[in-house]
């Protein structure tokens, strides 16, 4: 450790003094314009006034499913797929972990517009469903929750898989054995040893997945088209449509306050399993 | 010739931020001396050795080396030498490279340079590995490289940060004799580091046993392990029966203690457990634990000035555990303690 | 067990379908001779392949997106590596600070970026929307460079500037001589993390777009709710394969997963 403080702050403050310029302050200035009254003053109406228009709530929950929603089935997949890729043997271990990891590499544009292809009215969904008699008319997929689920959970599912693989590598390589012989089936396998181990794993990717679920705009916009909206995707509109850059600031505030929200409850989370962890411990000795 | 003033450090305070790690520190050492710095973990060593080599300016105090205050001498002025307790190689150069670094950002011509890296490579014996990465070689050779590199700036001082601290047995004695040759040969200045009492006692000319950043006591090997000053020094070197004086007794857990014979004026006498006479004298204890070490065996004695440690030789006959014993504390042997605490 | 040994082939099967299919299907939809986009492609041609390239503002739009990707990375880099390198070796206050102040464009939803530059810089101080986008697109790079870099400096031991400077360096020789060379591949793979997250970037550009400044995701977003025609997909899984191509390479040759 070198101890000059202004060589330090020398190479530092550029890139500091950069981010709070070009970042930081345009989005303080802007998150303030929500609190900002019509003749000067401070009010924060323009919260009230958001959530009392059953659009908006609408919408609002809607983020907060589609994000809850598909951070879970995330994670039971990942489990699952970790699990899987864990087991194999190291070369091919590699291999797979690299094509969980491609897609990440992929435009989302690029992504997100293959389901359009796949869940549009003629896209292979709609094909597969008329040619086994399960519909006549095409059904309606794409534009809908379920389009933004599907696209959503392709998106960032990767993340999860890839912070469970980590997770479960760096469990102890007894302790499913273990749990095996004491007579364990595998279901209490998971609860009591899988999951209190790889907590932090589930905690990392749930944080991943569901802000990414909040800040993705792409996939609401070209999957939930201009009816199906999420936070994201009704901040533009609320800008390009409405002109509403109070509305604007008001999501803006929405979703960060949303993403640390759920960033410090995924934290306690992890940490209360962890003290009754240690407590059981305590009494069993 | 020899300048036995050659490196003064005076009043030298050392601290990371707030806290002080080394305090007003005052020590003078000769050319051509080997000095050790003998402490436990965390007593101020390898912070004074940053400070010699300018890599920690001083809080206060002075760094005068060879006639010249060198305290506010940047650390690449020095021609101070460091070899780090982790080697520090470059891991992007080879051996070759590694050894001519400092020689080539002096601008030495090249074929005097080739020379000197190729001599200090061989005299390392690692003339077979001049091409080799540092990530390719054993920790052995890697430090050899480190001594290399240091020695081909031939610095007025090499100072070696637990030189032997990360080598197992064998190499440890192989690096012993090869700091020795080395400072032998060349008749550098070399002041090292250590927290193991036998590599100081067997290496050094002179030992600076430190604790908590200052100075503990300075003397031959044979002065700090025959007649250590201070209790925590001889704890330090092994002497395991320890007493504070107080009116001519020992003070012990249960009351003060009358020793037989003339008691010098000192704040604590100390033995060794060989010192320790078994079988006559004094005092009574009870044998609690015997170990057989070789040549020697070792008792722990229960006794009214507390636990006893004493060895004799494993020739006599043992005693059981439990056995009754006289013992004495002699006098005339003990380390007479000038500081207690 | 032999639930057991299908669970493992099946899971995995199913995950990868769903994770690599659609992009095998948006390739083979870009083959297809057809009018409209339709699996399985209707025939075999490269038509939609060769009209990618006539298609004028796509490639407007990828020279801007290619300039913002390469000069957004090194201007992210050049600010990135000497603040990783400061809070990697100084002892510095507020060093929390800084790293939070430099990693928070990560954790604020790319929209909200751009819609801030826009009314907060671009408009008051009549910045140009090129401009505006090769700031955002720095400071969107920056925590990446950041992380990258600093995991790359924390598993270079320190010490080997200070033998430097023994040896006689100057501390800004030590720099260049024994650190640079040494993070060389963590440098490589935050510039290709860089280059691939600003490419492939759409909410911060979302808002700064003007007159015939747009970046490739953005107009590629345009184009395809006004064409239904399989160009796009064609348009997309060439640059899914750049992707890929630079990260695989990337990764044979830098090791490229050890930083990220
Ligand atoms: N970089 C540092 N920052 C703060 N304190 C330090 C630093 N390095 C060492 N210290 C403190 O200074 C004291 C002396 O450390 P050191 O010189 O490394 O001890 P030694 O080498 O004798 O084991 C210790 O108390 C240590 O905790
Ligand atoms: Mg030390």
């Amino acid at each position: 450790m070198f101890q000059n403080r202004a060589e330090a702050l020398a190479l530092a403050l550029p890139a500091a003094l950069f981010a709070a310029a070009v970042f930081i302050a345009p989005v303080v200035i802007l998150l303030s314009d929500g609190f900002r009254a019509p003749g000067g003053g401070w009010t924060i109406s323009a919260y009230t006034e958001f959530f009392s228009s059953s659009l908006n709530q609408a919408v609002f929950l809607r983020t907060l499913k589609l994000g809850v929603l598909v951070t879970i089935v995330a994670a039971v997949i990942g489990y699952a797929a970790a699990f899987a890729i864990v087991s194999l043997e190291p070369g091919k271990k590699g291999k797979v972990t690299g094509l969980i990891v491609l897609p990440l590499m992929i435009s989302p544009v690029a992504r997100t517009y293959a389901w359009i292809v796949i869940l549009g009215r003629t896209g292979i969904v709609n094909q597969a469903f008329q040619a086994l008699g399960i519909s006549e008319a095409p059904l309606r997929i794409l534009f809908s929750e379920t389009a933004i689920f599907i696209g959503l959970l392709q998106l960032f599912l990767p993340l999860m898989i890839i912070s469970l693989i980590s997770a479960l590598e760096n469990m102890p390589k007894d302790a499913i054995p273990a749990a095996r012989v004491l007579g364990a089936n595998w279901f209490q396998v998971f609860w009591k040893v899988i999951l209190p181990l790889t907590k932090e794993g589930v905690v990392i990717g749930g944080t991943l997945v569901f802000t990414g679920c909040l800040t993705a705009y792409i996939t609401p916009a070209i999957l939930g088209g201009s009816k199906v909206l999420m936070l994201e995707t009704l901040l533009y509109q609320q800008v390009t449509v409405s002109n509403n850059f109070v509305a604007a600031s008001v999501i803006a505030l929405i979703l960060i306050v949303m993403s640390f929200a759920a960033n410090i409850l995924l934290k306690r989370v992890a940490t209360a399993r962890n003290k009754t962890m240690r407590n059981t411990k305590g009494t069993a000795q | 010739m020899s300048d036995p003033n050659f490196l003064t450090l005076e009043n030298l305070t050392l601290a990371y931020g707030d806290t002080v790690a080394v305090k007003d520190l005052n020590l003078t050492i000769g050319k051509g001396e080997l000095v050790a710095f003998l402490g436990p973990s965390g007593c101020g060593k390898t912070t004074t050795m940053r400070a010699i080599a300018g890599l920690l300016s001083p809080a206060s105090g002075h760094v005068k080396l060879d006639g010249a205050d060198i305290t506010r001498v940047s650390a690449n002025k020095r021609n101070v030498g460091l070899m780090f307790q982790s080697y520090a190689l470059f891991p992007h150069l080879s051996v070759y490279e590694n050894v001519a670094f400092g020689l080539r950002l002096k601008k030495t011509p090249a074929a005097e340079l080739d020379k000197r890296v190729r001599a200090g490579i061989t005299s390392v014996g690692l003339s077979d590995y001049a091409d080799r990465k540092p990530g390719e070689l054993s920790g052995g050779q890697q430090q050899r490289v480190a001594l290399a590199r240091s020695m081909v700036m031939e610095p007025k001082v090499l100072l070696l940060d637990e030189p032997l601290s990360n080598l197992d047995a064998r190499l440890r004695l192989d690096m012993r004799s090869e700091l020795q040759r080395v400072q032998k040969e060349t008749g550098v200045t070399m002041i090292f580091v250590t927290h193991d009492q036998g590599e100081a006692l067997s290496l050094a000319d002179r030992i600076v046993v430190m604790k908590r950043g200052a100075i503990e006591q300075i003397g031959s090997p044979e002065d700090i392990y025959n007649r250590p000053t201070s209790a925590f020094v001889a704890d330090f070197v092994g002497f395991e029966n320890i007493f504070e004086l107080s009116d001519g007794r020992l003070k012990t857990p249960k009351g003060p203690v009358e020793l037989s014979g003339p008691v010098p004026i000192a704040a604590g006498l100390a033995w060794r457990p060989r010192m320790v006479t078994l079988g006559s004298g004094p005092f009574q204890g009870t044998v609690r634990g015997a170990s057989f070490a070789g040549n020697s065996r070792e008792y722990l004695l229960d006794t009214p000035l507390g636990p006893i440690k004493a060895e004799v030789d494993a020739a006599l006959p043992p005693h059981e555990l439990g056995a009754e014993l006289a013992f004495d504390l002699p006098v005339g042997t003990a380390a007479q303690l000038s500081t207690f605490g | 067990m032999m639930a057991r040994n299908l669970f493992i082939p099946i899971t995995l099967g199913l995950v990868i379908t769903f994770l690599i299919g659609p992009f095998l299907i948006i390739v083979a939809a870009s083959f297809s001779a057809g009018e409209t986009l339709a699996f399985p492609p209707q025939g075999f041609s490269l038509r939609w392949i060769a009209k990618v390239f006539t298609v004028e503002s796509f490639r407007d739009s990828f020279y801007m997106s290619m300039f913002l990707a390469i000069g957004g990375t090194l201007a992210a880099l050049i600010l990135g590596i000497p603040a990783s390198y400061a809070l990697s070796r100084y002892k510095l206050p507020g060093a929390e600070t800084i790293r939070t102040i430099v990693s928070a464009p990560i954790i604020v939803p790319g929209i909200i970026v751009g819609l801030s530059l826009l009314r907060y810089i671009v408009v008051p101080f009549q910045v140009g929307i090129t401009l505006a986008l090769f700031l955002a697109h720095t400071a969107l790079i920056l925590p990446y460079a950041v992380r990258v870099v600093s995991a790359s400096l924390g598993n270079l031991r320190s010490d080997i500037e200070e033998a430097a400077v023994l040896l006689g360096s100057s501390r800004l020789g030590a720099f260049f001589r024994v650190v640079l060379p040494n993070i060389r591949g963590g440098i490589m793979s935050a510039f290709i993390l860089g280059f691939v997250t600003s490419f492939n970037q759409v909410p911060v550009s979302l808002f700064l777009s003007g007159p015939g400044v747009r970046t490739l995701p953005v107009d590629m977003i345009a184009y395809m709710e006004i064409v239904f025609d399989p160009s796009v997909a064609a348009l997309s899984a060439l640059l899914a394969f750049m992707s890929i191509g630079i990260v695989f390479l990337a990764e044979r040759f830098l090791g490229f997963s050890r930083y990220v």
